[in-house]
Formats: C-alpha cells, sequence, structure tokens
C-alpha cells in the first residue's frame, strides 16, 4: 500500500534518474556536431575534444575556446612526447642503480672470497684435514723409521711417500744414522704423536709434527754425530717440524721437509 | 591523424629496448646480491676467521708467556696475565710473587719466537680451541750467554668477553714409555 510518502520518494528518485541520462542530442554529441564547424583551422582530435569540452560554453566565448584549443593542441603535443620520455628516464635510471648494486655486489663477494682465511681450509673441511692429518702421521712415520734387520720398508717408504726436494731432505736428515745403521744394528722407531694441519690450499698443505723418535743399537758405541738417536740403550727424543705435502694419484706425498733451521 | 600517433610510437623501441636493459640490470643485480649475501653468509668463512683469529690470539700469548726480562718483570707479569684466563690466568697470580723473586734472582731475559704453529681443535660455538706451537725460546744469562731451546707447546685457549685467551699451556711429553 503505497503511502504519499513512498509516492513522493519514488517520483523524486525517478526525476533524478532522468536528469541523469544525457537527453536526445545530449551536451556531448550534438554541441561537437555544431561547433567543429566554425573550427577546420585547428583539424586535429585534440582540438575537437577541447571544443567538446568548452561547448556548453556561450557562444561568445567560442573564439577564446579556439585559441585555448589551439595552445592546448601544442602542449599536449609535447606532453605525448614528454609522456615517452619519463618512464624512458625512470628506466634509464633504474637500469643505472640495479646496476650500480649490481656491480657493487659482486665486487664485495669478490673480496669476501679473495679473504685469506677463506682460501685456508685447515679444520674448516673436516674430511680434507683428517685425511692429510693420518697420511701425514703414516707417511713421517715410515720415512723415519729403520730397522737394520729388515730395511724393505725404509727404502719403500723413501720411494714412495717423497718428491720433490724432500728427497734430498730425507737423505742429509738420515744420511748420519744410516751410514753407520748396518754396523750399529740401529732401530730407530718414529711415532707422531701430535700433529696439526696449519694450512689448506687446494692440493698443498703444510702440517705441523711432534714426533717421538726411539733409537735404539744394539752393536757399537752410541754415534758422535746423533747422539740423541743413537746409544745402546732405548733413547727417546722429541723432534718437531713442519712437512709441506702435495696431493699426487690421491695421496699426499711429502715435498718439504721444514726443520726450522735445525 | 596520424601526427600524434607517431609521437608515441617513435619512443616505443627506445622504451622497449630501455625496459629490457632494466630488466637485465635488475636480474642481475639480484644475482650478485644473492652471491653477496651468500659469501658474507658462509658459515665456514665464519669459522676460518674465528680459527685464524684464535690461532694469532694464541701464538701472541704463547710467545707472550715465554718471555721475561728481569728488569721488567712487573710487565712481563702483567702481560702473562692478560694472556691468558680460567685455570691458567688463576695459577700465574697465585704464583706471582714467588716467580718475580725467582727471576729477579737468576737475572734472566728470556723471549721466545714462534717457528710454527696450528690450529687442531676449534669449537666456535663453546669458543674452545687447542694448539700446537713450535717454540724457539732463548735464555740470556746475566754473563750475556745466551742458549737457545726448542719447545713443543701444546696450548688450549678459551674464549672470553671476545678475545682467544690461553687457559692451559704446557709441553708435549716426550716418550711416554721406553722400550727396550
Amino acid at each position: 500500500m503505497p503511502t504519499p510518502r513512498h509516492h513522493l520518494n519514488r517520483q523524486r528518485r525517478r526525476q533524478a534518474a532522468l536528469a541523469d541520462q544525457p537527453g536526445p542530442g545530449g551536451r556531448s554529441r550534438t554541441p561537437a556536431g555544431v561547433f567543429t564547424e566554425p573550427a577546420p583551422r585547428t583539424g586535429e582530435r585534440p582540438a575537437v575534444k577541447s571544443v567538446r569540452e568548452s561547448a556548453a560554453e556561450p557562444k561568445r566565448q567560442t573564439r577564446r575556446a579556439e585559441k585555448a584549443a589551439g595552445e592546448k593542441t601544442g602542449r599536449e603535443k609535447t606532453g605525448v612526447e614528454k609522456s615517452g620520455r619519463v618512464p624512458l628516464a625512470v628506466l634509464c635510471v633504474l637500469t643505472l642503480l640495479l646496476g650500480g648494486f649490481a656491480g657493487w655486489a659482486y665486487s664485495r663477494a669478490g673480496e669476501l672470497r679473495d679473504d685469506p682465511a677463506r682460501g685456508n681450509t685447515a679444520l674448516t673441511d673436516l674430511a680434507r684435514t683428517s685425511e692429510i692429518k693420518g697420511q701425514t702421521g703414516a707417511a713421517v712415520a715410515a720415512l723415519f723409521s729403520y730397522d737394520h734387520a729388515d730395511t724393505a720398508p725404509f727404502e719403500r717408504a723413501g720411494k714412495t711417500l717423497l718428491t720433490g726436494k724432500a728427497v734430498a731432505q730425507h737423505r742429509t736428515l738420515l744420511g748420519g744414522v744410516l751410514a753407520k745403521a748396518a754396523e750399529q744394528k740401529t732401530v730407530i722407531t718414529t711415532t707422531v704423536t701430535d700433529s696439526a694441519v696449519e694450512r689448506i690450499d687446494g692440493d698443498r698443505a703444510r702440517v705441523l709434527v711432534y714426533a717421538d723418535q726411539s733409537s735404539v743399537s744394539t752393536a757399537g758405541l752410541p754415534s758422535k754425530d746423533t747422539p740423541a738417536k743413537a746409544a745402546d740403550q732405548g733413547v727417546y727424543a722429541g723432534a718437531m717440524f713442519a712437512v709441506d705435502v702435495v696431493l699426487r694419484d690421491g695421496r699426499w706425498l711429502v715435498e718439504n721437509i721444514d726443520t726450522f733451521g735445525r | 591523424m596520424s601526427h600524434p600517433v607517431r609521437t608515441p610510437a617513435g619512443s616505443r623501441p627506445a622504451l622497449a629496448v630501455a625496459l629490457v636493459l632494466t630488466l637485465a640490470a635488475g636480474a642481475s643485480a639480484a644475482w650478485a646480491g644473492r652471491d653477496w649475501y651468500a659469501a658474507a653468509h658462509d658459515d665456514s668463512a665464519a669459522y676460518a676467521a674465528q680459527r685464524d683469529e684464535a690461532l694469532a690470539a694464541g701464538e701472541q700469548a704463547v710467545q707472550n708467556l715465554n718471555t721475561l726480562d728481569h728488569k721488567r718483570v712487573e710487565q712481563g707479569l702483567d702481560l702473562w696475565e692478560s694472556s691468558t684466563t680460567g685455570e691458567l690466568h688463576r695459577q700465574l697470580v697465585e704464583g706471582r710473587a714467588e716467580f718475580t723473586g725467582q727471576v729477579r734472582a737468576a737475572r734472566t731475559v728470556t723471549t721466545a719466537r714462534v717457528l710454527s704453529g696450528a690450529v687442531t681443535e676449534l669449537d666456535d660455538r663453546a669458543g674452545r680451541a687447542r694448539l700446537l706451537v713450535a717454540l724457539r725460546i732463548t735464555v740470556t744469562t746475566p754473563d750475556s750467554k745466551s742458549t737457545d731451546k726448542d719447545s713443543r707447546m701444546l696450548g688450549e685457549l678459551t674464549r672470553a668477553d671476545g678475545h682467544w685467551k690461553l687457559s692451559a699451556l704446557g709441553q708435549a711429553p716426550v716418550g711416554g714409555t721406553a722400550v727396550g
């Protein structure tokens, strides 16, 4: 049951809806047709648009509107170029910034990787560290142990575990003992008690070794050259030295023996 | 009609090129940034840095503890105490008076040089490390005679307040059991 108020409201709504709809030959179309005619000079779409905008204005303002439209066209043209330039500039700046950051980050990463601490993988590569420790310990024990009754293991060690200048260093270190070994019936036993890998650089490493050396001569007098090593009874001597080892065919070979000037 | 169309069309290839360049720069920035992040947060690198720090501090501390001039005992012992922590530090503090007397009486000058050193164990979380230091100690007696002695040191380091300090120091024993 529509009350008078309901009715009024409905009417009001209908009127409002009607007002919103553009009437036949509404502002936006018909006047455009009329007003484009006296403005053929502009001849361009933006001009048409501007004229259309000013269509609602009284007729005496048309001239001014046309002039403004002409100016506007010029401005709009550069505006179009500008609107192409702005994103271009933004992209260029972005490219520079991103490229700059990339270069900077790359050099920072390089600096960090070139850090000498990182190049040394002693302890950081635990598997390699213990492999080097184990093989070096075994090599040192074999290289500095000698039994006059069975010299084969000693000779084999000298041939297979040494490389480079270590061959000559090994001969010099043991030369004195070996010269009298046969007649003195010398037995030297070397055991590595402590060792630590100072540096691992790829297939090269340096190991600090503490070794105990027991020397037994069952014949003859103690040698004057090696008093600590040769005696009638078992003599223990502690030795410390560093060895440089290189990886060759899956084996770490002794390349240098550093006895710290002793 | 064609004129206003041509203008944006003219800048289109340039825009496309710029866009491609920007994307390329963005991609390389992302890659380099990731690479840098990975390098900066590499666990083994931090561990390696700790190892080198511990070794440097350990070698210096071992050298300090084997250096003493009878003319400057107090300064020397202050350095000993600042290089150590824990049990070793306690022992040094307790024995200081007695030791000062001994060194003054002997009138010796002891200097030490690290020949080589290496870390054997490192627990960077707990802040503990063990190291070997090959040391050459030179003792000069009042009659200006000096003798060199090589020492095979075994040290234990403990991190205290961000600094590695010696908490134990001794010589590697020679020959446990004599064989025949």
